[in-house]
């Protein structure tokens, strides 16, 4: 019997061909019907809703959606009061020969509170400040301020482009005032006027002109969300965004939310997912063999010695993060009161973080990359709002949850997106590990200089990239 | 060949065993010198000169113009303590500092107790220095020197030292009676701050034991918690001679063992194996949560002044009312971690506000919370585990009061592995890290019932 079935087998001709080819065909289409319906399913972040006024969210009441125009002012009684608490600032001498090591140094913080008290014009900076319109409205529950700028003039047969920007921490809207005239007038400042754009630059909830939130779990997601009604709201449909530091995560959180609306995504910052095993074999290796785990010489340059650069140097600069991430009302309640703290607080971060070396500097190298005037404008929009308390539960809400099962680690962003890699960057990220968050990187530029505040210190810079960007996606 | 291989695996036995024996060693007792600019070719002035704390009218009406002119952000609904010091409860406290404190009676109580200080290294250092008000015929007082912390002072020992200087009118057997001397850590409350970088826990264990011996003590006991800690115990590792025993409120180990690790893992289910007591199963476990995770909630406040002590004292020197919050905090969370559920942080529960403030005078008066900042960079900005004496055993009598709230729990057998000769170690019923603050009678009765082990041990 078995003889039987053997023979019959073999005796079953068929060509060898169809042999092959009919199972990798099925196999071939299995695989396209798969990938075609991946495609289509592109898993995006929930939108969810959100409520953050005070006390209970009144029932049927429908928001009021106007949006005001608003300037910016300040009493001649809070400046004075300003002054006075500069004049009773109580200093402790440095130690000898330390510069910027133990934090800000009080001998040059002395200066800076000199000029602050007898120099600045803080009714001149508000002359500036307003120079572009600024609105608020009410979402969710608060006011929400922003600065909303179009272009003088727009060349025959384009639209201005809608290019939301957002700020981080200790920065506010005020970092992109140099940016601004570059991106809605290159025309007028020696560049191409084949990309225009009219931008808008919110203040986020608990920073600046915008009301803080007063319930808890304000995270970057209800940001993400709450700016995307805002836009909505402005009328529009699909838009580019930038942002650095918080504005990098909250507007990544735009991209997964929204990907139709986000036309290009753009960072000069990219929150670092830790890679587990994967990512410490590349580490190990990628001092000796960069080529074979995906980084370039240059990340090779910026990444190692990798325990010096990433780990002490991250560990030295997170004090701040540490305690705002767990007693943020405790680590501002001083901040709010004495001006001169705040402005040791806040600005230390613009020399550290703009150039490590400025640590062995007795000035912190402050004034090496920005002007008095304008770190002291950011500084006050901190101290004549009171929002530092705010602006640092930020970091609570962000980091209470585990970082590695947050929902927003693990949705791929696949709007096209550009990212300018500063060298003083806090830390570096290279294109290949940023590629597990973000799938669809169509720009990936190595600056020649500048720090954490990209906006601020080098507009020139970020703005060509922002343009290339925009000049990719729309095949320009 | 049996005898052969024998010998040879005892002469390796015996050479291995060199090799690794603990070699006797004590820390090296360091010069420093921390006063401003260069050090002077003459003699340092070894005077000890009587001191009284003193106030006047502008330093007051400057703290009340400050304090009616604080700014305060609105807490976020129902947050009670767990984003840091309540704002609703501050202004409670801000009004009280500003309107019941009486700081020129506080004063009077901080000046009952005698006061003191001398140069020493450049510094000009601050101690209580209490006598017993009489002594049994034929007896004599012991030294006794208490360490504070921070953000702690010398006024934490008030309402302990009058039950180890006179313990028979406080209803206790007057069988040990202290003399008692409380300094206060340079770049703390009254002792004069370092000019210099690098001045450290080992640095101010020198100058204490310089105090000692300038105060005519060749023999004393030392007890400490927090930062006290750390410098009674290298006290006693540049000193074992002079340090007759060590007392502890709070442990703290600085390396971890793979023995620990496993017990860590283990303990829980098999106490007995790794030397846990039930108490130590209770306190420590669920490990993650009472540990890593617990020291990561509140070591935030670690992190920033290990790293940048200049930029956050900054405002803490010029804002009472933020240097009050930032102070507080620490004597709600640490004195029970349940507080932070509360509106009021359960301040009041266990500390008057009067004594609380005064801790805060402390600070304000003097202008010094940058300096006792600056202390955390200095011990750890360079990374914990890294120091001489983090590596060299304690071999000095050694006592353990353990606090049920304190921060982090070390059990006995973690403890041994640094302090080989700990001949008394309990459990207090309660109580957490500001123990004599808090608890002085309960850490009274243990400090005399551990001097009493040592005495008998001799």
């Amino acid at each position: 019997m078995w003889l039987q079935i053997l023979w019959s087998v073999r005796s079953f001709k068929c060509p060898w061909r169809s042999v092959i080819l009919a199972p990798a065909a099925l196999g071939a289409g299995g695989l396209l019907v798969c990938w075609l319906l991946s495609r289509r399913k592109i898993k995006t972040l929930e939108m969810g809703d959100g409520w953050w006024g005070s006390g209970e969210r009144p029932p049927r009441e429908k928001e009021d959606e106007r949006i005001r125009s608003f300037q910016i002012e300040t009493s001649d009684r809070e400046i004075q009061e300003l002054h006075q608490r500069l004049d009773q600032a109580r200093y402790t001498p440095p130690l000898e020969g330390v510069a910027f090591q133990y934090g800000f140094n009080s001998t040059y913080l002395q200066k800076v509170i000199a000029y602050w008290r007898n120099q600045f014009d803080w009714q001149k900076q508000l002359e500036i400040v307003n120079q572009y319109p600024h609105f608020k409205t009410t979402i969710e529950g608060i006011e929400v301020h922003f600065v909303h700028v179009k272009p003088p003039g727009i060349p025959k047969g384009q639209a201005a482009r809608p290019l939301l920007m957002v700020h981080g921490w200790p920065g506010s809207f005020y970092e992109f005032y140099k940016i601004i005239p570059l991106l809605t007038d290159p025309a007028g400042h020696g560049l191409n006027e084949d990309v225009v754009f009219e931008v808008i630059c919110p203040s986020i909830p608990g920073y600046g002109f915008s009301e803080a939130p007063h319930q808890q779990g304000f995270d970057t997601l209800a940001a993400a969300r709450i700016f995307h009604k805002l836009m909505q709201r402005l009328g529009f449909q699909e838009f580019y965004v930038q942002g650095g530091d918080w504005g990098s995560r909250i507007t990544v959180n735009m991209a997964q939310m929204l990907p139709k609306s986000v036309k290009g995504l753009h960072l000069n910052f990219v929150f670092i997912i830790s890679g587990g095993l994967g990512r410490l074999v590349s580490l190990l290796l990628g001092a000796y063999v960069p080529w074979l785990v995906g980084l370039t010489r240059e990340d090779s340059r910026r990444l190692y010695p990798y325990l010096e650069k990433n780990v002490y140097e991250l560990l030295r600069e997170t004090g701040y993060l540490h305690i705002q991430a767990t007693k943020p009302d405790t680590a501002g309640s001083g901040l709010n009161d004495s001006p001169m703290g705040l402005a040791a607080y806040i600005l230390e971060k613009f020399s550290t973080w703009t150039d490590r070396s400025f640590r062995d500097m007795d000035d912190g190298g402050l004034e090496r990359k920005f002007s008095m005037d304008d770190l002291l404008t950011n500084v006050m929009i901190y101290w004549v709002t009171s929002s530092i308390v705010p602006s640092m539960r930020f970091y609570k809400e962000n980091f209470s949850k585990n970082p590695n099962t947050a929902p927003d680690t693990r949705i791929g962003v696949y709007v096209p997106t550009g990212i300018a890699a500063f060298p003083q960057e806090l830390a570096h990220c290279p294109r290949s590990w940023a590629k597990k968050l973000l799938k669809n990187i169509v720009v990936y530029s190595y600056m020649p200089r500048g720090g954490h505040f990209a906006a601020f210190e080098e507009p020139e810079l970020l703005a060509q990239d922002i343009r290339q960007l925009v000049r990719k996606v729309e095949h320009l | 060949m049996f005898l052969e291989i024998f010998l040879t695996l005892a002469l390796g036995i015996i050479v291995y065993l060199f090799l690794t024996r603990k070699k006797e060693e004590t820390l090296p007792i360091e010069e420093g010198w921390w006063g401003k600019g260069q050090k002077p070719d003459s003699e340092e002035d070894t005077t000890v000169r009587p001191f009284k704390v003193e106030t006047t009218e502008e330093e007051l009406n400057d703290l009340f113009r400050r304090l009616d002119q604080a700014r305060f952000t609105e807490p976020l609904e129902n947050s009670c303590f767990q984003y840091g010091f309540n704002s609703v409860y501050l202004q409670k406290v801000v009004s009280y500092w500003r309107n019941q404190f009486s700081w020129k009676k506080q004063v009077e109580v901080l000046n009952k107790f005698p006061q003191f200080k001398t140069k020493i290294e450049g510094l000009d250092v601050h101690f209580v220095h209490v006598k017993p008000p009489s002594l049994p015929e034929g007896r004599s007082s012991k030294p006794l020197l208490m360490i504070h912390g921070w953000p702690g002072s010398v006024y934490e020992f008030y309402k302990i030292i009058p039950l180890l200087t006179d313990p028979a009118s406080h209803g206790l057997s007057d069988e040990h009676i202290f003399e008692v001397i409380c300094p206060s850590i340079p770049g703390y409350g009254f002792s004069e701050a370092s000019h210099k970088k690098g001045f450290n826990s080992v640095s101010a264990a020198c100058i204490f034991y310089k105090l000692m011996l300038r105060l005519g003590f060749h023999e004393f006991y030392a007890q400490g918690g927090d930062w006290g800690s750390l410098i009674c115990t290298i006290l006693a590792q540049i000193a074992p001679a002079h340090v007759k025993g060590l007392h502890l409120n709070m442990v703290s180990i600085m390396s971890v063992r793979f023995t620990q690790l496993l017990s860590i893992l283990l303990g829980r289910y098999f106490p007995g194996l790794f030397g846990f007591q039930d108490e130590d199963v209770k306190r420590m476990f669920p490990f993650l949560k009472k540990g890593p995770y617990r020291i990561l909630m509140e070591s935030g406040y670690a992190h920033i002044q290990a790293t940048k002590p200049d930029t956050v004292g900054c405002s803490l020197n010029d804002s009472p009312v933020g240097l009050a919050a930032y102070i507080l905090e620490k004597f709600s969370t640490w004195t029970d971690p349940e507080f932070q559920k509360l509106e009021d942080g359960g301040l009041e529960r266990k500390y008057t506000l009067d004594d609380l403030l005064t801790n805060v005078m402390l600070y304000w008066v003097p202008g010094c919370m940058v300096s006792a900042m600056r202390f955390y960079k200095e011990n750890i900005g360079n990374g914990i585990g890294t120091q001489k004496h983090e590596k060299l055993p304690v071999r000095v009598p050694t006592g353990v009061a353990s606090f049920p709230n304190e921060i982090l729990h070390i059990p006995r057998s973690w403890a041994q592995q640094k302090y080989i000769n700990i001949i008394s170690s309990n459990f207090m019923p309660r109580g957490g890290h500001f123990a004599a603050f808090e608890e002085p009678e309960l850490l009274a009765a243990d400090i005399q019932q551990f001097v009493g082990r040592v005495e008998k041990g001799k």
